[in-house]
């Protein structure tokens, strides 16, 4: 029995390294040093309105009332738990503030989340994985989505009209009214005082060091796109 | 011969209330209490604070008794029960019996507020083992100890590390015949989980129950304050036994809400024990002939409209004899019966002015 006040030992979860208590104990301490928590998590009713109005628990085995629980009673088993897997089944559209003690649920998913990224938890890098495409895009572009990346090949379930748009994408994009759209590898004309100002922001809010933590190798190429347009800038980090 | 005087039976909370009230309305007043000491079950059954307030329960009930001694026409009779209660509304002759022996007196009307006992929790089964471990206790047992400020493991002297609390023992179960629900026991465990995280700040305070009944303000008063700022771990779910487990105890239930059964270790178990009606309620029902309901309680004669009238004109209920009730509840009720008993004097309209 533990005397974190964790009423069970969770069961042993196939596809994630169990460590020990201490370090489960670690990470739960660093959600909840979070400055955000208090205002996240007061007690759980354990109504369960917050499940009624998730998508996603329609979809997938995933509980907010169980993550607003699982931090609620201090649980530093199964708050790792849920770490390794429950949170990265949550759309964080914020539903579940419907909370009749005002509890925020998916705040506290957002937290565990960061946690989970800045500690390099192998779910944190298996659920980014599918991702590294978007994430280059956007923290090199300051664009999500570029037309460029409308390829057949890339996204086939999209049917085949995909074909025609790409072989003349230019054209399509020049026939758009705004002419900050008239572009092929963003999704619109980022300016280069945006781009330099969303570079400075990745580095000091820390979202270059969690890319790092997650993957090595987008790393190192984020940091040298930015560091050079920085650099050209006159900008030290 | 008709009477003006009002006789109160019971000392507590509410025959305090119901004797301020017909004092405080100008009639004469008889407090018949069956201890030596007024102040009723809060002081003889050693309650810590109050619920919800926390205000100390000898301090408040000294003041209670003490604002009902500064008016006119009390007269305070401890030690003593009532034997007996001839005649009919406007002229009881209600008999008095003390240490000096058997007394007599004219009463027009009589307000009976002798109260609850706790439910003793080995009176059907022993599956909690009160009886069998000296570390299972009562809310009751537990309030003694918060008032000693020293909360123990009996069985050794050392203070505890992990508390649970279990609801409704010996309430709302069919196998013992108490169906209804006690009111006072989710926040009066409440109450006493927040006392016992402020005297024992590493102390896990755990509470089983089925559901939580917080009235009203207790809500914000007790509930989230014990959640939110106590860090007190409410699981839904009733233990089904306790066991002994290397010098600890074993409790089991299940874990509802999280959908897994539960096997636990505690150091000390604290039975939230239920509201019965009291032997003095019992009793006094016969003496007094008035009705009870199935589970001994007095029955009020018109509900919800009507809480305190009895079946015999002229005799009012209030308080816990009337079944599970809070102090506000209590203090209310026994205003409500004070000003019946006072109206119905002077209307003119006794049983007695009739005849």
């Amino acid at each position: 029995m533990s005397q974190t006040g964790a009423l069970y030992k969770a069961e042993a979860v196939a596809g994630y390294a169990d460590v020990p208590l201490e370090e489960k104990q670690r990470l739960f301490d660093e959600v909840k040093a979070d400055m955000r928590f208090p205002d996240y998590i007061y007690g759980c009713y354990e109504c369960g309105i917050c499940v009624a109005v998730c998508p996603s628990a329609r979809f997938y085995d995933f509980s907010p009332r169980r993550i607003a629980q699982a931090v609620a009673r201090e649980d530093a088993e199964l708050v790792y738990q849920q770490m390794q897997e429950d949170i990265w089944e949550c759309s964080q559209c914020f539903s579940c503030l419907r909370c009749p003690r005002g509890n925020n649920p998916g705040g506290i998913i957002t937290i565990m989340r960061e946690v989970s990224i800045n500690n390099g938890l192998a779910s944190a890098r298996e659920a980014l994985e599918g991702y590294t495409r978007i994430i280059y895009k956007i923290m090199s572009t300051g664009t999500q989505v570029s037309p460029d990346m409308l390829q057949p090949d890339a996204f086939p379930d999209w049917g085949p009209e995909v074909k025609d748009v790409s072989d003349k994408l230019e054209l399509w994009r020049r026939a758009l009214p705004p002419e900050t759209h008239h572009t092929t590898t963003t999704g619109w004309e980022v300016s280069d005082k945006t781009l330099v100002e969303l570079y400075l922001i990745w580095h000091k809010t820390g979202a270059l060091k969690m890319i790092e933590e997650v993957d090595e190798g987008l790393h190192m190429i984020l940091e040298e796109v930015m560091e050079e347009r920085l650099e050209e800038e006159g900008i030290e980090v | 011969m008709s009477s003006d005087r009002v006789v109160v039976v019971g000392g507590g909370p509410g025959g305090i209330e119901a004797a301020r009230g017909v004092a405080g309305l100008g009639l004469e007043v008889t407090i018949v209490e069956k201890l030596e000491r007024l102040g009723g079950t809060p002081i003889s059954e050693n309650y810590a604070a109050l619920t919800p307030n926390f205000e100390d329960a000898e301090a408040a009930m000294d003041r209670m008794i003490e604002a009902m001694l500064a008016l006119p026409g009390v007269d305070v009779r401890t030690s003593s029960t009532v034997s007996a209660c001839e005649g009919e509304s406007g002229d009881f002759k209600v008999t008095i019996s003390g240490a000096a022996g058997d007394e007599t007196i004219d009463a027009g009307a009589v307000i009976l507020a002798t109260g609850f006992q706790h439910f003793d929790p080995g009176r059907e089964t022993q599956m909690y083992g009160y009886y069998e471990h000296p570390d299972v206790i009562a809310l009751q047992d537990l309030e003694a100890m918060l008032k000693d400020h020293n909360v123990v493991r009996p069985s050794n002297g050392e203070a505890p590390k992990r508390v649970c609390f279990v609801q409704c023992v010996g309430s709302r179960d069919r196998h013992i015949g108490n169906e209804y629900c006690s009111k006072v026991c989710c926040g009066v465990a409440s109450k006493e989980a927040i006392e016992i995280r402020k005297l024992l700040p590493d102390c896990k305070v755990f509470i089983f129950y089925i559901d939580m009944r917080m009235y009203g303000y207790w809500e914000n008063q007790i509930y989230w304050p014990a959640q939110e700022e106590h860090h007190v771990q409410y699981v839904k779910g009733i233990i089904t036994e306790v066991l002994k487990k290397d010098g600890r105890l074993l409790v089991r239930g299940e874990d509802t809400t999280m959908g897994r059964p539960m096997e636990v270790l505690m150091d000390l178990v604290v039975l939230s024990v239920g509201m019965e009606p009291s032997r003095g309620t019992r009793e006094m029902a016969g003496v007094l002939g008035i009705q009870q309901n199935k589970y001994g309680f007095i029955e009020a004669a018109n509900p919800p409209l009507d809480t305190v009238t009895t079946s015999r004109e002229g005799i009012y209920a209030c308080g816990a004899a009337l079944g599970p009730a809070d102090l506000e509840d209590t203090i209310s009720s026994a205003g409500a019966a004070a000003m019946k008993a006072v109206s119905l004097l002077r209307s003119g309209k006794t049983a007695a002015a009739s005849s």
